[in-house]
């Protein structure tokens, strides 16, 4: 029984990595495209933004409400800890995504394009602020009490280190977008997108130095967590690797290759995630309470690995499938609608 | 103003403003799922192009309706941690696995497969295509069920305890089938079908008036009244089915159903009330009509009860429903809709099996296609009529008998809350109003049905009919392309 505590929550811990993993790199590049729309210099063009992104924006969305219910499910006392803490980042979030969803539909209804257009770039900007804003609140710790309960006050998520790790986290977001773009389209798009995949490796970059640089100094918790042996080496190496990353990037971007963009962000992604992980575990609401003390009752993590587990692979499979219908260039005309 | 510094209170207008706002939508492509299976399955059958125009045509609405569900939706999912942050703390065992379930079984189902339903009719082959649409109609139903057993469990707790505030589950399986599970998933699964078939029927009925494509929506009309045939009286059996439960498991959710204030011990026949205004300060009813000896024959069917009906006044104020009015006129608004629709059921069968709902002559049936008009958005009010019942009528409880509403929600600034609140409240008027617009212009605009058939080389019109009015371009010259 003692095991099975420790072993089921790590499982979860994972599983819930894992989700929170797939949206952030599918919505990433989803939101990343909203918030070049806003850039977009005519209407044709975010037309072909917002097709290149009708038939999937809803289940990339997707795992993040997957993920919400997760968490809900196994980790009860960090669902309510964290939601409770951030509740405006999180409403910033859910406005944003209200704006940006219904854009989809009524844009293709409206002949007023403009305004909807605005709301689709506007909604994933504000999407992606309150995601910034609650990544460093949770980065920075939330203050609760020995039970586990939230006691800090409303405006805790707001801090310097929380703008730059909001700011950072949309930069990511614009480069995976714009590496997407670069992979589905063709021609003067396809052009820009080199450009703007260029300068937000660049912005992400540097906003990635300044969260390894400032992480240890600004956040007593993650110090401890840094130095302790052996993960320190594994410190040492992410941002060895990050660099080594962005180089492969900014060369296949000069190269114009059409597909590798992608695959090197989403392998950046992939090392700050790892990062990320590996200075919150084991804790879910940080700096207190580990997954241990949040975790539900094991028999609800076992029914939650029966009941979702083994859906896992079903639900990959189903998503790309829909992704290899889909495949190809976006054209203005869409997807043959 | 006094409420307008309780975050509890504020908490709960936000919760109550946030879903009755989202049900509108799930409730339509839920049961226009099934629609859109039946139409397309016709068509695979038939290979008569009207009805792959059918699904075409009403799969616009279904994804109007898709967008704003996901988007409306979404509040709902993080409002419990937000603002009900005990409540998820205390039956995040169950509650929560249940959410998860939602998501993983029956909203990425429904996500993943939109897009192939939608985009898809070129991409892939129509086998594949008719799975897929299949699998949206079956994602949207699994939804429904796996939130009312959310629901039904905090209305009727089984399963496990309470253990130093936390709901401990000892058996899974008694909890997901708890006492109201399989009839409140059914009474909630025939009223979106019914919903959408009395929509679609409206709509239809509305060409048919306007002289519009009389013949291809004559057949969209019977499509909805076969299937209404079956579903309006299976729900007001359902629906009674819900009643009896409610009247074994939650006596005071009973009690304000019917405004009853004094018991009625077992073995005695109960009065009916059929309209009242319950006043709460005294305790009674200020006026009302009844109907002798009726509450018997409703929930037992016979005279006499086998188990006492128990009044209001049974429990200190502070342990039963408030807005007594507000249940007791939203149950009676739910039934009268849920008789209405059965009626206008068996008028419209009757005038069919005489032959007059043929495409030639059923737009002579004026007075029949206007109560459908009428009806098509009865469906909406009685399903949020049946909610408030369900849900107000189980206050003071989140999980009923055992916690509390008051110490479900989370210690928020008043402030947060109003804002909050304020802003659902403005940004959802909008939405609203906007959807209407876009709902009544794809109306207006009508079904293309010139679109290519798919797997054909027709390029001619597949059916000869009166094209659609013509709606000018508003904007400035400028403007238009």
């Amino acid at each position: 029984m003692e095991t099975l505590q420790y072993f089921l929550p790590q499982v979860w811990f994972v599983i819930l990595a894992l989700f929170l993993f797939l949206y952030v790199m599918l919505d990433g590049f989803d939101l990343g495209v909203g918030i070049l729309s806003l850039t977009s210099s005519d209407d044709e063009r975010r037309g072909i933004l917002m097709t290149s992104l009708s038939n999937i924006w809803d289940a990339n969305e997707t795992w993040l409400v997957l993920m919400g219910g997760g968490l809900f499910g196994a980790f009860p006392l960090a669902y309510g800890t964290i939601l409770n803490a951030l509740y405006i980042p999180i409403l910033v979030m859910v406005f944003g995504f209200i704006f940006r969803g219904v854009a989809f539909e009524f844009r293709e209804l409206s002949r007023r394009k403009l305004f909807w257009n605005f709301a689709f770039g506007a909604g994933s900007f504000t999407a992606a602020l309150g995601q910034g804003f609650a990544l460093g609140a949770v980065l920075k710790g939330i203050k609760v009490d020995e039970t586990g309960h939230f006691i800090g006050s409303t405006w805790d998520w707001f801090s310097l280190p929380s703008v730059l790790v909001a700011l950072t986290l949309i930069q990511g977001y614009v480069l995976i977008g714009s590496t997407y773009l670069v992979w589905k389209t063709t021609g003067e798009l396809q052009e820009t997108h080199y450009k703007t995949a260029k300068i937000a490796a660049w912005t992400t970059l540097i906003g990635a130095v300044f969260i390894t640089v400032s992480t240890p100094f600004i956040y007593e918790n993650a110090r401890a967590r840094l130095f302790q042996q052996p993960l320190v080496y594994i410190f040492a190496v992410i941002p060895i690797l990050g660099v080594w990353l962005v180089w492969q990037l900014l060369n296949s971007l000069n190269r114009k290759e059409e597909r590798a963009p992608f695959v090197w962000t989403i392998l950046l992604f992939v090392l700050s995630f790892i990062g990320l992980g590996l200075v919150v575990f084991p804790y879910i609401i940080p700096p207190q309470i580990t997954i241990y003390e949040a975790a539900a009752d094991p028999s609800s993590l076992v029914i939650m690995i029966i009941f979702i587990g083994f859906l896992i692979p079903v639900m990959l499979f189903y998503n790309l499938y829909q992704y290899i219908v889909f495949r190809g260039k976006v054209t203005g005309n869409g997807y043959g609608e | 103003m006094e409420f307008l510094s309780d975050s509890v209170v504020l908490s709960r207008m936000q919760f109550a403003l946030t879903a009755i706002f989202h049900m509108l939508w799930p409730v339509l492509t839920t049961g226009m799922g099934i629609y859109l299976v039946i139409v397309e399955g016709i068509w695979l059958k038939t290979k008569n192009p009207d009805y792959y125009l059918h699904a075409r045509f009403w799969s616009k609405f279904y994804v109007l309706n898709f967008g704003i569900g996901v988007a409306t939706g979404i509040p709902m999912e993080f409002q419990f941690g937000t603002n009900w942050a005990p409540f998820s703390e205390a039956v995040g065992n169950f509650f929560g696995s249940v959410i998860g379930f939602e998501a993983s079984w029956a909203f990425m189902l429904e996500a993943a497969f939109l897009g192939i339903m939608l985009f898809g009719w070129e991409r892939v082959n129509p086998a594949i295509h008719y799975l897929s649409t299949i699998l949206v109609a079956v994602g949207a139903n699994l939804s429904t069920v796996w939130i009312l057993t959310a629901n039904s469990w905090m209305q009727t707790p089984a399963g496990g305890e309470l253990v130093d505030g936390k709901f401990i589950v000892h058996d899974y399986f008694q909890a997901i089938l708890n006492p109201f599970m399989v009839n409140s998933v059914l009474h909630m699964f025939f009223a979106t079908l019914e919903t959408s078939l009395f929509v679609i029927g409206g709509i239809s009925a509305w060409y048919i008036l306007q002289q519009r494509h009389a013949e291809f929506f004559a057949k969209s009309l019977k499509i909805a009244l076969a299937a209404a045939v079956a579903v309006a009286p299976l729900q007001i059996y359902i629906g009674h089915l819900s009643g009896e439960q409610v009247y074994h498991y939650q006596p005071t959710k009973l009690a304000a159903m019917e405004a009853q204030w004094n018991s009625t011990p077992a073995g005695q026949p109960a009065d009916w009330s059929l309209l009242a205004i319950p006043n709460e300060k005294a305790e009674k009813n200020d006026w009302e009509i009844t109907i002798p000896n009726a509450l018997g024959y409703i929930l037992e069917f016979k005279q006499n009860l086998s188990e006492p009906v128990r009044g209001l006044k049974e429990w200190k104020a502070s342990d039963r429903p408030h807005m007594i009015g507000l249940i007791y006129y939203a149950f009676r608004t739910m039934i009268g809709i849920g008789f209405f629709f059965a009626g206008l059921m068996l008028l419209s069968t009757l005038q069919w099996l005489r032959g007059k709902l043929a495409a030639t002559n059923i737009s002579q049936q004026r007075w029949l296609m206007r109560a459908w008009v009428l009806a098509a958005p009865l469906g909406y009010i009685a399903v949020e009529s049946g909610w408030i019942v369900r849900c107000v009528g189980r206050q003071p409880w989140t999980l009923y008998g055992q916690i509390r509403t008051v110490d479900s929600a989370s210690q928020l600034p008043a402030s947060n809350v109003l804002v909050s609140l304020s802003s659902f409240a403005v940004v959802y008027t909008i939405l609203f109003i906007t959807a209407m617009y876009f709902g009544s212009r794809i109306i207006r605009t009508g079904p293309n049905l010139e679109l290519p058939i798919p797997g054909t080389e027709v390029t001619k019109p597949a059916v000869d009919t009166t094209p659609g009015e013509f709606v000018p371009d508003e904007r400035p010259v400028e403007a238009q392309q």
